[in-house]
């Protein structure tokens, strides 16, 4: 056991000082705090911001880029694993070298193309480097612990819970949330949590440090132009991801008018506030499963899963000059992997399920 | 494997499911005995219509007709409420005690000889739910005395430590699956027991292919093989595509 500080809180008794409670940190994890951004830093950006919220928001990819993601930035992305990412704002950033800090609970796709290039310097880590049913990339794994060694990537561990937890906690506004997993572990111990004893209640709990972004990007159903989003399907992180990043950046199926959203705004998940860019790409989510309305491309996905089963790097690198490097741009990825037909029988699998 | 253990998941219980073989255990069960037992997957998907296994813990098939379709802290938070009764998941390594590790394989955590995937919702799984499930396939390389990294918690170093840890009380593994036997643990030492065998297993392979020192109680149950009906509705219902069932000893972690 640890006891590094004490955070002392003064309880005035009929005003008498001398009865002092503290809340000692029983334990801390050795993690470092990749997210900087403090819960002031946020709420000053959030009025900063404030001016913009009822402009049109509507642009394309390269220029929401350009406007609201730089390299170095602490990066989070939407959706979960194999379900609803943003790949054509994936593959952009990769064809334009950025380089980020991320967060990585639930990732696999995302973060493992960016892992094969060496695009991201630190990762709180909850799920990387597995496709989950389809197996583990070997070259990303191989070249994930080279640069760990190197000491040119850096990781702090979490768990898929506190990762959601410390997001939930920037969307509250608020520093820190008490939860009750990672006790006890290694997971801990590698964690930047702190265990303490809760002055309420008396039991330990896990505090986990709030997760503020420099830019989230969310890929969803519906949007409006000033950024209101309906989402089908699970939400995983993405109602506190896109109420705690600086930047919020929207790609959409289809832009919808406002009177849309306005006739059910019970179906808004994410509301204009957060959002500074909205942009329109249709089947934006392609190779991944975009619920009700196509399925994962299993057969493309198993092509990146192969080609990283190769150690050398040589099928992979071949992988991305194909499918990322060497197209102009996203419409141009969906034409090489079948195009529309291939969008077609995608949204065939999908709906399969609707008529059972 | 799934076969046997989908027979240990009670109709009209709550479980939340981790991705792969538990997935499949689950949804045999749903089919066959326990048609009200309902899934939680951890991206938000509550207690879907269980007609098509899903590729991913957070695929369109975890919220076809459900109940609702959540977000991952509510998933997670109906565990730490105390609203699921069981947890199922994999592991890479498991020791005496239940402890799982899914994080890495080797002595130093900046420079592993593995990098495995993680926690993912694992830790969760293990800290929060009321008994957990694991399954995985059993050999020394994954039975371990020791494992590498504590991932997630089964008892820890033994009684009474999940409690000095600050884990909620009365929670932890319950079973062990794998498909030389079904396992559980001693309620007063915490260590590892072997409960029944499955057909064609003789406690002899189990010691052999086990790290550690296995309690071998002097009763042993055996379970019966994976019946017709159970192969052919995992072959034809709940896994057409072979997306698991081909997978056989290949590696999700």
């Amino acid at each position: 056991m640890i006891i590094s500080e004490e955070l002392i809180i003064a309880v005035n008794r009929e005003g008498d000082n001398s009865h002092m409670k503290y809340v000692n940190i029983i334990e801390e994890g050795k993690g470092e705090i990749f997210s900087k951004i403090t819960p002031d830093d946020f709420r000053r950006h959030m009025l900063s911001k404030a001016d913009r919220m009822n402009t049109d928001k509507r642009m394309d990819l390269r220029e929401a880029i350009r406007l609201f993601v730089h390299s170095g930035d602490y990066l989070s992305i939407g959706g979960c694993s194999i379900v609803r990412l943003p790949m054509a704002f994936i593959h952009e950033v990769l064809r334009q070298g950025l380089r980020f800090s991320m967060a990585a609970g639930t990732r696999t796709f995302d973060i493992d193309l960016l892992l094969d290039n060496d695009r991201i310097s630190a990762l709180d880590v909850g799920y990387i480097l597995g496709l989950e049913m389809l197996g583990i990339p070997q070259y990303t794994r191989k070249e994930t612990v080279k640069r760990l060694s190197q000491g040119f990537l850096k990781i702090c561990e979490w768990s898929n819970g506190t990762m959601a937890w410390r997001h939930k906690a920037a969307a509250m506004g608020i520093p820190f949330l008490p939860v009750r997993s990672l006790a006890g572990t290694d997971s801990f111990k590698h964690s930047a949590a702190m265990k303490v004893k809760c002055p309420f209640s008396g039991i330990d709990v896990i505090l986990v440090p709030a997760l503020y972004s420099d830019v989230a990007v969310i890929h969803v159903h519906r949007a409006d132009k000033y950024g209101n989003c309906q989402i089908e399907g699970m939400l995983n992180e993405d109602v506190d991801k896109a109420r705690s990043a600086k930047s919020l950046i929207i790609t959409t199926e289809k832009i919808i008018d406002t009177d849309e959203i306005r006739e059910d705004g019970s179906k808004t998940i994410i509301p204009q506030f957060y959002v500074d860019a909205v942009v329109e790409i249709p089947y934006g989510a392609y190779p991944t499963n975009m619920p009700g309305m196509y399925y994962c491309d299993v057969d493309h996905l198993e092509i990146y899963a192969k080609a990283a089963q190769d150690e050398t790097g040589q099928n992979i690198k071949n992988y991305f000059i194909d499918y990322v490097f060497g197209t102009t741009d996203f419409n141009e990825y969906i034409e090489k992997c079948g195009g529309l037909e291939r969008i077609k029988e995608l949204e065939n699998i999908e709906k399969m399920e609707r008529r059972q | 494997m799934a076969c046997v253990a989908s027979r240990y998941l009670e109709d009209g219980k709550v479980l939340f499911a981790g991705t792969g073989i538990p997935m499949l255990a689950a949804s045999l069960a749903q089919k066959i005995h326990a048609p009200r037992l309902s899934l939680v997957y951890e991206a938000g998907g509550i207690a879907p219509d269980p007609s098509m296994l899903p590729l991913s813990v957070a695929d369109s098939r975890t919220t076809f007709k459900a109940i609702c379709c959540a977000n991952m802290p509510e998933a997670f938070e109906m565990m730490q409420k105390g609203i699921v009764t069981y947890a199922f998941l994999g592991g890479a390594q498991i020791d005496r005690f239940g402890n799982l590790n899914s994080t890495m394989i080797g002595t130093d955590y900046h420079n592993p000889k593995v990098r495995l995937p993680g926690s993912g919702g694992a830790n969760e799984l293990g800290s929060l739910s009321w008994r957990t499930l694991i399954i995985m396939n059993h050999s020394r390389r994954r039975f371990v005395e020791k494992v590498d990294f504590i991932t997630t918690p089964g008892y820890l170093d033994g009684p009474g430590a999940r409690e000095r840890a600050g884990l909620p009380p009365g929670s932890g593994p319950a079973f062990v699956f794998t498909e030389l036997g079904i396992f559980d643990f001693d309620e007063d030492t915490k260590h590892m027991r072997l409960k029944s065998l499955l057909p064609g297993v003789s406690v002899d392979d189990v010691i052999s292919e086990t790290g550690f020192d296995l309690i071998i109680p002097d009763n042993i149950g055996g379970e019966l093989k994976p019946s017709m009906e159970e192969l052919q509705i995992l072959r034809r219902e709940v896994d057409p595509w072979r997306i698991v069932l081909r997978r056989g000893d290949k590696e999700v972690h």
